[in-house]
């Protein structure tokens, strides 16, 4: 039974009988894992705070064959993002991202790029107090990672540049014009919101957050995004519902 | 097919849903409660049944209790300017057992958990801005977990309550007692380090 190393992010925590947790963490050379971590509910632990949500640690791990559960036998915090999620805003905003994760991102399959886009962007939230261009950078770079994400400039029914925005639904694979619209897209998405979203391509959480902008086309170009990763993840998530709801 | 007869199934399945037991621990229950005599089998179903009927939330603290308002909020000689703010009862147990805090408690049921659908709707706040309405309560003492569901519940009350100018206060976190620095992680030795105090 080797002790297997890595560097992890904490996606969210379950409790296990009167003292134990279940640990989901997302790992950078191993994917995502489900682990078990001992008298980590005690005032004692020797985990610390290094099991709360979002954290940025090291891990070192045991794992036995034919076992879903890894044991955890040690951890180390790399970075901190407890006192962000102080603010409730910020806090529903950070679990967005890991219910995003856990969603999205399968069960011990490594995916670096994912991993580096989780901590991009929780430093990016944690650096600036904004969530609405951080989840904007999120879900963008989630769908384009997962290979989900349309083509945001042309109408995928004929080919013509969305200059007017463009049109989807629930089961839609891509955007359509005003001429090619049906009733299964019935939602309209407006061409700054579109731009907005393309924008974040090729540049840095840190780059992204640089310029200003518009508050009312970020949500309407989030809408949008959290439309499709809805409809991906073929599950309504708990967390959008209360970023909805503006908390 | 079931391994086990009928009835003995059934109590097995209940009692893997009580929080704790697995199947294991199931098993080993439900065969001790046949080996013993029927009689421990009816008091214990009895206790349990007697506990539900009985046992509601106390109006003002939403705090178990027989009757209402609780032993601790109809008590005359305990401190009722100062309230402490917990998650779940048994978290104001553990306050009790200190045997120095002679106020009064506020249960929320829960803390700030969006992944787990609970907001604040869902938490007893409401009953709470009541009870501070008449003007007695002096001294809120948030002591929810020091966990990051636990801080998110008393920022937010905080801000809650900031308008009615009451003193709220939070409870120290940082290094358990008996522990040894050097196995402290970064983020408790923080706390510690901000809620030093003056010797």
């Amino acid at each position: 039974m080797p002790l297997r190393e890595g560097e992890a992010i904490v996606l969210r925590t379950y409790r296990l009988g009167e003292a134990d947790k279940i640990v989901s963490l997302f790992t950078r050379p191993f994917g995502r894992l489900r682990a078990a971590a001992a008298g980590a509910q005690r005032a004692r632990t020797r985990y610390g705070g290094t099991l709360e949500p979002l954290s940025y640690i090291r891990v070192w791990f045991y794992e036995r064959e034919n076992r879903d559960l890894v044991r955890i036998n040690s951890t180390e915090l790399v970075e901190s993002f407890f006192d962000m999620q102080k603010d409730y805003r910020m806090q529903v905003a950070a679990q967005y991202v890991a219910e995003v994760a856990e969603r999205f991102f399968p069960e011990r399959q490594a995916n670096d790029r994912a991993f580096r886009l989780l901590l991009g962007v929780l430093r990016a939230m944690k650096r600036s107090g904004e969530l609405g261009a951080p989840l904007l950078y999120f879900d963008y770079w989630l769908l384009r990672l997962e290979g989900f994400l349309p083509d945001l400039t042309r109408c995928a029914a004929c080919g013509r540049v969305l200059d007017d925005g463009g049109y989807y639904g629930p089961a839609s694979e891509g955007l359509c014009c005003a001429d090619c619209r049906t009733p299964t897209t019935p939602r309209a998405v407006a061409a700054s919101a579109l731009e907005l979203a393309e924008s974040a391509r090729g540049v840095t959480p840190e780059q992204w957050l640089g310029t200003s902008k518009p508050a009312a086309v970020c949500a309407a170009a989030r809408r949008f995004l959290e439309d499709l990763i809805e409809a991906h993840a073929e599950k309504k998530l708990i967390t959008r519902e209360l970023l909805d709801a503006g908390v | 097919m079931s391994d086990f007869a009928e009835p003995l199934a059934r109590l097995i399945d209940e009692l893997k849903r009580l929080p704790g037991i697995g199947q294991k621990s199931a098993q080993r229950i439900a065969f001790h409660l046949l080996r013993d005599s029927p009689e421990v089998a009816k008091r214990l179903a009895a206790a349990i049944i007697d506990a539900k009927e009985k046992i509601r939330l106390c109006s003002l603290c939403n705090n178990f209790t027989e009757r209402d308002p609780c032993r601790i909020c109809s008590d005359s000689a305990r401190d009722h300017s100062v309230v402490c703010i917990v998650e779940t009862p048994y978290n104001a147990l553990s306050v009790e057992r200190t045997h120095e805090f002679r106020g009064l408690y506020h249960v929320l049921h829960g803390a700030l958990s969006p992944l787990q659908g609970i907001g604040p709707e869902q938490l007893k706040l409401k009953n709470l801005m009541e009870r501070l309405k008449n003007g007695d309560v002096k001294e809120l003492i948030i002591a929810t977990n020091p966990t990051v569901e636990g801080e998110a519940t008393a920022i937010y009350i905080s801000k809650l309550l900031k308008p009615l100018g009451i003193r709220v206060t939070r409870i120290a976190t940082g290094v358990p007692v008996g522990s040894e620095l050097e196995f402290a992680d970064e983020v408790t030795m923080l706390k510690a380090i901000e809620g030093r105090r003056e010797l």
